[in-house]
């Protein structure tokens, strides 16, 4: 076991502020409601950070265990906000499970990470800008502006891009926190059914935190809306760049939900944020704001787009759709893999992987 | 009572003391009692109908488990019958002017006990008569009193009051009192008293536990805190034995909450209160003794048995089988059958716990009870950021003004050695500075 005494100074820069406070008095434990024998978090997270053991929090799970309701800060008497400090090491996980380095570098230092959303930004307008085909000023042509093969090759490139560095980090994340034996395959299998994805789908486990209920439906809201987004991206493209519809067409309507939940999720999010409504939304790191507002802004060009192509305003509607692929840029490549977007693998692979260990340390233990 | 107080008359004579000492508790009467045994003419101003304060209260104190009331009933006895301390209960200072140095004014406000104190013998005829019954402070609320009542039994002085707040003026105690002491026509007077030095000497409040909203007191019935179970435990005690609230039966079961308004920031009170420890642990002891087959746990953070025969009191707490688990106790539920559920971080194992009692007490805190420093006019007496008056560590019972002293509770929690020192203390720097005033003045 090694002590280092530089983990809890990463941590403070990360958003632990005061946690050298703590006096270990156990009460974050005891008031948390995700707490469970066994499983007790938050002050065990808080010890390894005071003492510095960074092995130790490397291959914990427990952080991503925790969904901020902010009780322990609340009730903690020494003020040391345990809940902050869950959220920093969350943070600092991200950046040890990826292998690039990218994600240390957007976490430790704001500016090199507005200058990276600044350069993706500046590279996708000046790639549309280059290489767009003819604009037909007449009307709205987006099909021969940006041919949607070649917006789908692009974003096919990147999915797949992010995807495997996503799944990398995963697998670092698995390799850090794999403990015991090796179990058989179909317990593997068995097991990856039964928590990802009605994790993944339903964020279940915050429903546990108290006083959550209406966090957790914004939350929802938004990750449904942009999976709303996404499928008609991937899967409707053509279709969308070449016609126009009536209003009432599925295809319009399904951007329409999908706009208005995405601007609401986001809206309440940074108003949240900016108002430091709860516990949770009390300090936040650079990458959130930059999370947020990027979505949003996305999002608006989205819906601004949508506006100037039914209105026949072609100019308009290029140079929008220019700054919406822009802004969609930094907002995919730099949050999915490096930064606070991964917690969409992270969160379902966490509880899946503390699942398996406790399987095999059930059987590492005789059974009575 | 308000309206009554709103009308007091000021008395007309002009009364003057070399000393007034603010608060009839230990420290004030071992204060009072030190400055008039030098020749002082001391006047000993009281809120409440008796003097003794806190301790009187009390079971035993630690670590030598003497019994609290044979220390402090003597000590009351004596202040009340010293020729060099005039005492006056049921008063409050209303007002404390410099006019220079070496001479301050003070008004006092005696409120009317509506009781003759010259004449009622201290019978408890009344009280019997009296047909209200209302919770009794004295023994935070465990049992009833009377509205017109005798504090407690060993009040000094032992006169009855008539809580007229409370009373229905049925008249019953009037016709039942042989003195005939009962007296309506009682009124408020302020009196204008000079003095050369003052002492506050006021102590201090326990926490108002129903502000640590986790701890479910005054919701669920067998929470309790350490004074009530100090006053199960004492020998001026209501029922004579050790009973929970919620159903009258004995606790088998006792559980300790440590720092409960005490270090912690979400109480408003991040400092320790010095005695908690101490007292939790005497009264598993005690309670060891008066119920032979309980378990007694205390939920503690760090013991802080910090001076004379202090952790060998916590050690043998332990050899008598208290027991005692570190963690701080996060949460307490009622149980529907009146058992208590606490809910805590075991934190030398790293596990979570809970645990059922029959009864819980909660140690709470020592807060100043400084309501007396709005009373200065001209100066302000300085204090720290919890409301304790503030004194020089070199100097520990003078305050920022001239002629004003602090000793107890009112300059931070302490245990009775300490304040009783304290007050030997303030009396001896009183009495420098009295000597000092008359020399210049001759």
């Amino acid at each position: 076991m090694r002590v280092d005494h530089r983990l809890a100074d990463e941590l403070r820069e990360l958003g632990a502020r005061n946690i050298s406070q703590c006096y270990s008095c156990g009460v974050c434990t005891a008031i948390c409601p995700l707490s469970e024998e066994g499983r007790e978090i938050p002050r065990r997270m808080v010890r390894y950070a005071v003492l510095g053991l960074r092995d130790r929090l490397e291959r914990s799970l427990e952080p991503w265990l925790c969904y901020y309701c902010g009780e322990c800060t609340k009730s903690c008497p020494r003020g040391a906000d345990p809940g902050a400090l869950m959220m920093a090491v969350r943070r600092y996980l991200i950046t040890r499970y990826d292998f690039t380095g990218i994600s240390r570098v957007l976490y430790r230092s704001p500016l090199a990470e507005a200058l990276l959303a600044a350069a993706l930004f500046l590279a996708v307008v000046l790639g549309v800008y280059f290489l767009h085909g003819p604009v037909n000023l007449e009307r709205v042509d987006m099909e021969s502006f940006l041919p949607a093969g070649v917006v789908d090759a692009a974003d096919i490139a990147v999915a797949a891009t992010l995807a495997s560095l996503l799944l990398a980090n995963a697998y670092r994340m698995y390799r850090l926190t794999r403990r015991g034996p090796r179990l058989p395959l179909t317990a593997y299998i068995t097991e990856l059914v039964k928590t990802v994805p009605p994790h993944f789908f339903t964020q279940l486990r915050m429903l546990k935190c108290r006083g959550s209920v209406r966090d957790w439906v914004m939350h929802a809201l938004t990750a449904y809306g942009y999976g709303i987004v996404f499928v008609l991206v991937v899967l409707f493209l053509r279709a969308i760049h070449a016609g126009v519809y009536p209003a009432a067409h599925p295809l319009r309507l399904a951007g329409y939900v999908a706009s208005a939940l995405l601007l609401a999720g986001a809206g309440y999010a940074i108003y949240g944020r900016a108002r430091r409504s709860s516990v949770a939304r009390q300090y936040s790191h650079p990458t959130d704001w930059l999370f947020l507002i990027l979505l949003l802004l996305t999002t608006l060009t989205g819906v601004a787009l949508h506006v100037f192509k039914y209105l026949n305003m072609p100019l308009e509607a290029y140079v929008c759709y220019a700054v919406h692929l822009g802004l969609a840029a930094p907002l995919l490549i730099l949050e999915v893999p490096f930064a606070k977007w991964s917690h969409i693998a992270y969160r379902p692979l966490a509880i899946y992987f503390a699942r398996l260990n406790e399987l095999r340390a059930r059987r590492l233990q005789p059974s009575p | 009572m308000q309206k009554i107080l709103e009308r007091a008359e000021a008395a007309g004579e002009q009364l003057s003391y070399d000393a007034v000492v603010i608060g009839g508790g230990i420290a004030g009467m071992e204060a009072s009692l030190s400055l008039a045994d030098m020749g002082y003419r001391v006047l000993l101003v009281e809120r409440e109908p008796t003097i003794g304060g806190k301790m009187f209260l009390l079971s035993k104190v630690f670590p030598t488990l003497d019994c609290a009331s044979c220390i402090a009933t003597p000590k009351m006895a004596a202040a009340a019958r010293h020729p060099n301390i005039t005492l006056w209960t049921y008063s409050e200072v209303r007002r404390v002017r410099a006019l220079d140095r070496g001479a301050f004014e003070v008004d006092i406000l005696r409120k009317p006990r509506f009781v003759n104190e010259s004449l009622c013998t201290g019978c408890g005829l009344c009280e019997d008569a009296c047909p209200v019954v209302v919770p009794k402070e004295l023994d935070f609320g465990l049992r009833g009193r009377k509205a017109v009542y005798i504090p407690l039994d060993t009040a000094v002085p032992r006169k009855a009051v008539v809580d007229i707040d409370n009373c229905i003026l049925c008249g019953q105690c009037e016709r039942r009192c042989p003195a005939g002491a009962i007296d309506f026509t009682q009124k408020p007077r302020v009196y204008r008293v000079r003095a050369r030095a003052v002492v506050i000497a006021t102590g201090c409040r326990p926490f108002p536990a129903e502000l640590k909203e986790a701890y479910g007191y005054g919701r669920t019935p067998n929470v309790i805190t350490a004074l009530q179970m100090e006053r199960l435990l004492a020998p001026t005690r209501p029922y004579n034995a050790v009973l929970r609230p919620s159903d009258g039966r004995e606790p088998g079961n006792i559980g300790y909450v440590l720092c409960a308004g005490s270090r912690d920031v979400t109480a408003g009170n991040p400092r320790c209160s010095q005695v908690c420890c101490m007292y939790s642990i005497k009264q598993a002891q005690l309670l060891l003794g008066a119920l032979p087959l309980a378990d007694v746990t205390i939920y503690y953070m760090d013991v802080r048995a910090y001076g004379k025969g202090f952790e060998e009191f916590y050690q043998r707490a332990r050899s008598m089988g208290v027991k005692f688990v570190r963690g701080r106790v996060a949460r307490i539920e009622g149980l529907p059958n009146g058992d208590v559920r606490v809910m805590y971080e075991d934190v030398e194992e790293g596990r979570l716990k809970s645990a059922v009692h029959d009864l819980v007490v909660l140690a709470v805190g020592l807060l100043p009870d400084n309501e007396v420093l709005k009373a200065f006019e001209g100066v302000t007496i300085h204090t720290d950021e919890l409301g304790f008056v503030k004194v020089d560590p070199e100097d520990p019972v003078r305050t920022n003004v001239e002629g004003v002293f602090a000793a107890g509770c009112i300059t931070g929690p302490k245990d009775i050695p300490d304040t009783i020192l304290e007050a030997a203390a303030a009396a001896m720097r009183c009495a420098a500075f009295l000597k000092e005033v008359e020399a210049r003045q001759t």
